[in-house]
């Protein structure tokens, strides 16, 4: 912050416009940042915070406006040219390619050689140097394809700090990290800002913005909103944000609950293959009754998402043991087909990779799991489809509201209210929701998390992960906290957010 | 809800870009039929004429456009459902050649009568197509080398069990002669002018295309092929699905060879090559993506009739067979090229 007043700004951009076709992405942006600064970068899907950044990075020429690197015009026709420029970025959907080792995507396309022949060993050690300040614990000899998504972000990560000499944008970095990754990741930030670079740093939570910006820009349809200093109250952003305050995102209930839909005393499942990386359930008791939202809690790797895929019985063939009982009863999920017999349904956290048709209507989406329902017979009656389309898009306020729009041009908050709808649509009795709000705006969100709370009012069971603790203590009545693939813990609704993730993450520092 | 006018405003934003780019995609979707619109404008123009008449448009020509039209059409159709599930059957064309042969050796060495010959051959496609389902979905192989090897397959059975002899039928009533109504698939109806291998086509094809679009079974279809994954954790039974789908191509190659073998009056093993080839250049120019999830049948049966009506005009001008394929491989790629702009436009990538 002390460099504030010194000199003309890194980066100042003036009255940015860009159009695409018909609509007003930007509507004459003001954006500046200083240098050493981490300058935050808030705003809804399609608020224009990521047409901005990628005018910055050279991915789209501007309509008009202009540029100012070091006070001296700038214009980037590609992104070659803002890189050689020093502006680097590190886009959300990570460029890394999976079947080439760490070391390799680090040097893809600089790779050191000697004489025209790689040069293995210099290239490996620097790929130790520098993962040395992001993830020391990453194996730089491992394909890409074997690292968890977290992983693959920290090597992306350090793969764009090396050429970013003046200006790096972040687009959404922590979106798949755990708390302590997080942690890691701002320290680094804060190191490559206190050289001098400025940081753009785009993210959808709010609550990391004080921990690491110094001053954050608000985008609201194309516009900023609002410029402010991080330390700016949360309510303050949120009203910049959606345009309006934003009262309650996880609205008070008084819940009553049933009886056990999910009981499990000391249950693990085997695989019967051994997958690296795939933390299997080990020794899991908890029982999640009709009408109760069950939180799950852990660092990555602990196996939230694992214990749900088995669950749902889609963690490939393997065994159960222990007690797993669905309404009292021993039930047998060892196969999708079993686990939905039982009632069980299965949102996951990747809606594009495993959650959607992306290609296909909104419509077809939502019936696909209810398919016998509507069609009994041989043929599709349309008009059946038709309604319950309907009756999904309704109850979970899709917008817009039309069954023949192809899903994949929905923005993200809607999409992921689609594939949730879609699983409630079969009426289960208990609902496995894998990162609910994952990329969702915070409009979407506190939508989606009414919806989940009017549904459990209505008897349904809901287990939710997600590493977003905030979420699992608003929206949750209890928390349970794996850590291995074992329940460790279980706090009560509204518990202190650091006694839940220093039992998430007191293994780490037992098996360091 | 307070907050849904601010997310349905992002939602609803793009909507003046949707609505010109669905002209675009209508204009996509509908490829192959404005294409064979086309295609049939410069036959007429380009046509050789006779008499003052238009060759091209003759009642004869026509008829031989549909009838040549027919097998690979009828293997196309098949082949749809296959390429929407992402997939690929190549043993096709070998597939027809072996089921050709069976009808010519059981037609006239068994006796079995019309009906039993023809459903024995359609149940034995269906079974090798199933089989080769079941294997590359078993063991996780991919179908490209899964039908590879049934393709060899197939042609081994065909030359072993007609010793790599034309197997000619020959018509009557008695012992190795085949019922003289089986001829008919050669005949032309209704004036002598709808050859019955085009109407067979369009029957394989109307029940394809209701199956398709009309079904549980279609719309299970496209969900595996739009997103596998999504599918099965919707509990979409997937494997059954890869497996109905090559029993498909391998029940309308069995019919495909039956067509063959009662228009030519015989069976041979060495028919059918490159009929794959030019069944998935049909279906590709009709609209449907290889990577799947997405496709149309009404194009893959224009696409192939297009095919067909394009060899006949270079036929009909003495352009020679070479350029025929030039031209066919130029067409290809252009509706490749068409697909991916609309990908790219709807920004959905690959």
């Amino acid at each position: 912050m002390s460099v504030a007043a010194e000199a003309a700004p890194l980066l100042a951009m003036r009255g940015v416009v860009k159009h695409f076709g018909g609509v007003q992405a930007l509507r004459g942006v003001d954006f500046d940042l200083k240098r050493g600064e981490i300058h935050a970068l808030l705003g809804e899907n399609g608020a224009g915070k990521s047409t901005l950044m990628n005018v910055l990075s050279g991915v789209f020429a501007p309509d008009a406006g202009e540029m100012l690197l070091d006070g001296e015009h700038v214009r980037f026709d590609d992104p070659r040219a803002a890189q050689a420029a020093g502006v680097a970025t590190i886009f959300q959907e990570l460029d890394l390619v999976p079947s080439l080792d760490v070391t390799a995507n680090l040097f893809l396309g600089r790779e050191l050689a000697r004489g025209g022949v790689l040069d293995r060993a210099s290239m490996r050690k620097e790929a130790v140097k520098r993962l040395a300040v992001v993830g020391k614990d990453i194996n730089v000899d491992q394909p890409v394809s074997e690292l968890s998504v977290g992983r693959r972000q920290i090597v992306a990560i350090a793969k764009a700090l090396t050429y970013a000499s003046k200006i790096l944008i972040m687009d959404e970095p922590t979106a798949a990290l755990t708390a302590s990754e997080v942690e890691r990741l701002f320290a680094v930030m804060r190191e490559i800002a206190a050289r001098g670079v400025g940081i753009v740093y785009i993210s959808h939570r709010l609550e990391e913005v004080p921990r690491v910006a110094d001053r954050v820009t608000v985008m609201r349809d194309g516009q900023v909103a609002g410029v402010q200093a991080a330390r700016a109250p949360q309510s303050e952003l949120v009203r910049l944000l959606v345009g309006r305050p934003l009262d309650e995102l996880y609205p008070k209930r008084a819940p009553s609950f049933g009886k056990p839909v999910l009981t499990l005393e000391h249950a693990s499942f085997t695989p019967r293959t051994e997958r690296p990386g795939w933390q299997a359930p080990e020794d899991v008791s908890l029982v999640v009754r009709a009408g109760e939202i069950v939180g799950l809690a852990g660092i990555m790797g602990a196996g939230r998402t694992e214990l749900l895929t088995a669950l749902y019985g889609a963690a490939g063939s393997g065994k159960w043991s222990g007690v797993v009982q669905i309404d009292g009863e021993p039930a047998r999920l060892t196969s999708i087909r079993a686990a939905r017999g039982e009632g069980l349904g299965l949102v996951t956290d990747d809606r594009r990779g495993s959650g959607l048709l992306i290609r296909d209507t909104v419509g077809r989406n939502m019936v696909l799991t209810v398919l016998k329902r509507v069609s009994p017979g041989f043929l599709m009656s349309r008009a059946r489809e038709n309604a319950f389309a309907r009756q999904a898009i309704k109850s979970f306020d899709v917008r817009p509201p039309r069954p023949e729009i192809v899903v994949g041009a929905l923005s993200g908050g809607n999409q992921q209210k689609v594939v949730i709808a879609k699983e409630v649509l079969g009426d289960p009795r208990l609902l496995l929701l894998d990162e609910p709000t994952r990329g969702v705006d915070v409009g979407a969100k506190g939508e989606i998390y009414a919806r989940i709370r009017e549904l459990a009012a209505k008897g349904m069971g809901v287990l939710v992960a997600s590493s977003e603790m905030p979420e699992l203590l608003g929206l949750c009545d209890r928390v349970v906290v794996l850590r291995k693939g074992r329940t460790v813990g279980e706090f009560p609704a509204g518990a202190d957010e650091h006694q839940v993730l220093a039992a998430a993450e007191r293994s780490e520092e037992e098996l360091v | 809800m307070s907050q849904s006018a601010t997310t349905g405003g992002a939602g609803a934003a793009p909507a003046p870009r949707r609505r010109r780019l669905d002209l675009f995609a209508l204009l996509v979707r509908f490829q192959s039929v404005i294409g064979l619109v086309v295609v049939a404008i410069g036959g007429v123009i380009f046509s050789p004429r006779r008499h003052g008449a238009i060759l091209f448009l003759q009642p004869d020509n026509m008829a031989n456009i549909v009838r040549a039209v027919s097998e690979t059409g009828i293997i196309a159709v098949g082949m749809t459902f296959v390429i929407i599930t992402a997939g690929i059957d190549l043993s096709v064309g070998a597939l027809l050649s072996l089921c050709s042969v069976l009808t010519a050796t059981i037609m006239t060495t068994a006796g079995w009568g019309l009906i039993p010959t023809v459903l024995f051959v359609i149940a034995c496609g269906a079974a090798f197509g199933a089989a080769q389902g079941t294997i590359s979905n078993r063991f996780r192989l991919e179908p490209f080398i899964v039908t590879l090897a049934g393709l060899q397959v197939a042609r081994g059975l065909a030359l072993v069990i007609s010793n790599n002899q034309y197997i000619n039928i020959s018509y009557g009533n008695g012992p190795g002669l085949a019922p003289p109504v089986f001829a008919i698939l050669g005949d032309r109806l209704f004036n002598n002018i709808v050859p019955v291998a085009t109407l067979v086509f369009v029957v394989v094809a109307v029940i394809a295309t209701f199956v398709l679009n009309f079904t549980r079974f279609g719309r299970y279809v496209f969900a595996v092929g739009g997103n596998e994954r999504a599918a099965r954790l919707s509990g979409v039974p997937v494997s059954l699905v890869k497996i109905s789908v090559y029993a498909i191509t391998g029940l309308v190659s069995a019919i495909a060879g039956v067509v063959h073998a009662g228009q030519f009056n015989f069976g041979s093993a060495n028919d059918g090559t490159g009929y794959e080839l030019t069944a998935i250049a049909a279906v590709v120019i009709g609209g449907t993506s290889l990577f799947g999830g997405s496709g149309s049948m009404v194009g893959t049966v224009a696409g192939a009739v297009m095919l067909g009506a394009l060899a006949n005009i270079l036929q009909l001008n003495n352009i020679n067979a070479a350029l025929q394929l030039l031209a066919t491989g130029a067409i290809i790629v252009l509706a490749a090229v068409l697909q991916s702009l609309v990908r790219r436009r709807e920004g959905l990538g690959r």
